[in-house]
């Protein structure tokens, strides 16, 4: 017995024009995806990527933990507590070496605004400068 | 974009520039087909004969680069033969006179010398726009990715400013954006001069705002630019956070770029995939991907819009606010107890002028357009209706620079890049999405078949590829979208990463880099070198 369909709507994730789409999932995994025929953006349309590329959310490839580089310098999983702790004291004592203006950021284009408001909230609370920047330059 | 994407099937004449749109943006061209349809015209200023250029009334085959020279010339026909809407300059506009003087100049034979296209058809072109009720201009990074894109933005701002073309339906000045969320990134304060909202960081009343708000004391000065931020890595900068950025790919000049993230004592990557520069970290973050998380993006009209979470995340993996939100919490920095989505966005409102407006259940709606500068407000679907932002627009006085580099016996050959409508950016998405690899399986650089010819090359075959800052292995193919003279690649293929090649130049304003422009020299590859690896 398979189990329905269900739908989410939300937005394509490829380029800036910001078509409106159903997501078609069953059992936890996309199985389609449906163009919104009352999406602003694209009234019905959708091209080829944003309608047929998205197998890669369930790639194998996906990063599934962090990963924290060892003694060796080979990267190796890691539990959520040490990758934070590692990465949160490298910033620390970047800063401390050689001042906060040491540090700097990248945020994406590709992410959600809230992702790239935390970045620059981090730059910004946790070093006082405003040493951030997104892709948009390349 | 000034105008919603819905005006784009409004004008009675389209004029694209620097814009692969079919391929890049293609549902924003179904919009223009639509306008086409109803007889509309269409101007394509393209170096490439791209599919947009097929369908154009007029095609205006420039050499890469010289974009202010036709530009420029386009501006002089229009003062010369009395094209100018008197009312608009009159009533919106200043420094008209100085304007004047200075276009006098720039005569279309003139702008042929430089970009080579006829002469009459640039005056064709200015005819067309200026004439037309409703003229837009449509744009994309082969405008702004070059030393001059700041003075190819503004050569476009001036014939808007001439011709009275902005503010009205089917008008405007309407850059396409490449990424679903890069408006969402300027509009979020990620950027190293400006806060949420664009207020400059270098004003003392927004200083004193988010000092207050974020609990700390804040730099008065404008911060780096990422460019910058990779030239002084290993002598300034020592430690990087970098969220779903493939630098090592996307960035031009790879080899600099290898060379700066490993000169850092401290790297974190928060990704999707081990990327190429993920590789390289200290500590790699699983963040979710799209259809896994909640939140919002804002498209190329700056629409807000709620995205939403479809299925439950892959293995560990956390959306990329929480992850950033606990590396602070774990430096033993306050204020950063996030727990939703909406907690995040509700606060960035709250202290952006262009979003203040909204929130996160407004957003939902998907129908308004920033800036929605108070709630109640409906939205901004068009800009500069009444007004510019700065009261009457300014003409901008610009001369024609020549590209970073310019061909010459060692590198006779121009290069440009761009993107494939089956692949997106580095294409560690679409590289991995099943179908799209047999529509899209390897990069291979597109070259005019009257070239193979002159160059003794056998299509398909596989030559060096050089510039001044290194060397690819990569397959010619012959293509008539490439003028003679002129060779195409994307960006979207690591195991042939043409940004090994590019980075000549970056413009001084906007540190973007000049990636549609550098000169190379094909070389057939040797026999001994592929027998001995």
């Amino acid at each position: 017995m398979t189990t329905a369909f269900e739908k989410t709507r939300t937005i394509c994730g490829y380029c800036g024009v910001g078509c409106t789409v159903d997501v078609l999932t069953r059992d936890n995994r996309i199985v389609g995806i449906q163009p919104a025929m009352d999406g602003p953006a694209n009234e019905g349309a959708l091209c080829v990527k944003g309608q047929f590329a998205y197998d890669y959310v369930h790639h194998p490839d996906r990063l599934r933990h962090p990963m924290v580089r060892n003694a060796d310098g080979v990267l190796e999983r890691a539990t959520w507590k040490q990758a934070l702790r590692k990465a949160a004291a490298g910033f620390l004592q970047s800063a401390e070496r050689h001042g906060r203006h040491a540090v700097y950021g990248i945020a994406s284009g590709r992410t959600p605004t809230e992702a790239d408001y935390m970045m620059q909230r981090f730059m910004r609370a946790g070093f006082g400068t405003h040493f951030i920047d997104n892709c948009s330059r390349a | 974009m000034s105008n919603p994407l819905s005006d784009m099937e409004l004008p009675d004449v389209a004029f694209c520039i620097g814009t692969n749109m079919t391929e890049a943006h293609p549902v924003a061209a179904t919009r223009l087909k639509k306008a086409l349809a109803r007889g509309s015209k269409l101007i394509v200023a393209d170096p490439r004969r791209i599919h947009l250029a097929t369908l154009a009334d007029l095609y205006l085959p420039l050499r890469v680069g010289t974009d202010v020279a036709l530009l420029q010339g386009m501006a002089h026909v229009i003062v010369r033969d009395g094209l100018m809407n008197d009312h608009f300059v009159a009533t919106r506009t200043q420094h008209l006179e100085t304007y004047l003087e200075h276009i006098a100049q720039f005569t279309p034979e003139w702008a042929e010398s430089i970009c080579e296209v006829p002469a009459a058809d640039i005056e064709k072109a200015a005819r067309w726009y200026a004439e037309a009720d409703q003229g837009a201009i449509y744009y994309t990074l082969g405008i702004t990715e070059h030393i001059c894109g700041v003075d190819n933005v503004q050569c476009l701002c001036n014939l808007a400013l001439l011709t009275g073309q902005i503010g009205r339906p089917g008008t405007g000045l309407n850059p396409m954006r490449g990424q679903n969320n890069i408006q969402g990134a300027g509009d979020s304060g990620a950027i190293p001069d400006q806060y949420p909202g664009f207020q400059a960081v270098v004003e003392p009343d927004h200083q004193r705002k988010f000092s207050k708000a974020y609990g700390r004391e804040m730099d008065a000065t404008k911060g780096i630019t990422k460019v910058t931020a990779m030239e002084e890595a290993g002598r300034d900068i020592f430690a990087m956070l970098i969220d779903g950025e493939n630098s090592v790919v996307s960035d031009p000049n790879q080899q600099h770029t290898r060379e700066a993230i490993e000169s850092l004592e401290h790297l974190v990557v928060i990704d999707i995939f081990l990327s190429e520069t993920a590789e390289m970290a200290d500590v790699v973050f699983p963040a979710t991907a799209w259809a896994e998380t909640d939140g919002t993006f804002t498209n190329t009209e700056r629409r807000i819009q709620r995205v939403r979470r479809a299925v439950t995340p892959a293995g560990e993996a956390r959306p990329d606010w929480w992850i950033i939100s606990r590396i602070a919490q774990h430096m033993g920095l306050r204020n950063f107890d996030f727990n939703h989505p909406r907690e995040v966005f509700n606060e960035m409102c709250s202290l952006s002028t262009t979003y203040a407006g909204v929130d996160w259940d407004l957003a939902a709606t998907g129908r308004y357009h920033w800036p929605v500068p108070y709630r109640g407000h409906p939205g901004t679907p068009r800009l500069h209706e009444e007004s510019f932002p700065i009261g009457r627009g300014k003409f901008s006085l610009i001369e024609y620079r020549d590209p970073a580099e310019t061909v010459d016996e060692t590198y006779p050959i121009w290069l440009t890049t761009g993107r494939r409508l089956a692949t997106y950016h580095t294409n560690t998405q679409t590289g991995r999405a099943g179908g799209m690899d047999y529509l899209a399986a390897e990069e291979a650089l597109e070259v005019n078949p009257r070239d193979l010819e002159a160059w003794d090359l056998q299509d398909g075959e596989t030559v060096w590829l050089s510039s001044r800052r290194g060397r690819i292995a990569i397959k010619v193919a012959g293509s008539k979208r490439s003028p003679m003279g002129t060779v195409f690649s994307s960006f979207s293929f690591s195991d042939t990463p043409i940004n090994t090649l590019t980075g000549s130049g970056y413009d001084p304003v906007t540190h973007t880099a000049e990636l549609k422009v550098c000169t190379v020299r094909i070389d057939k590859i040797a026999v001994a070198d592929t027998v001995g690896g």
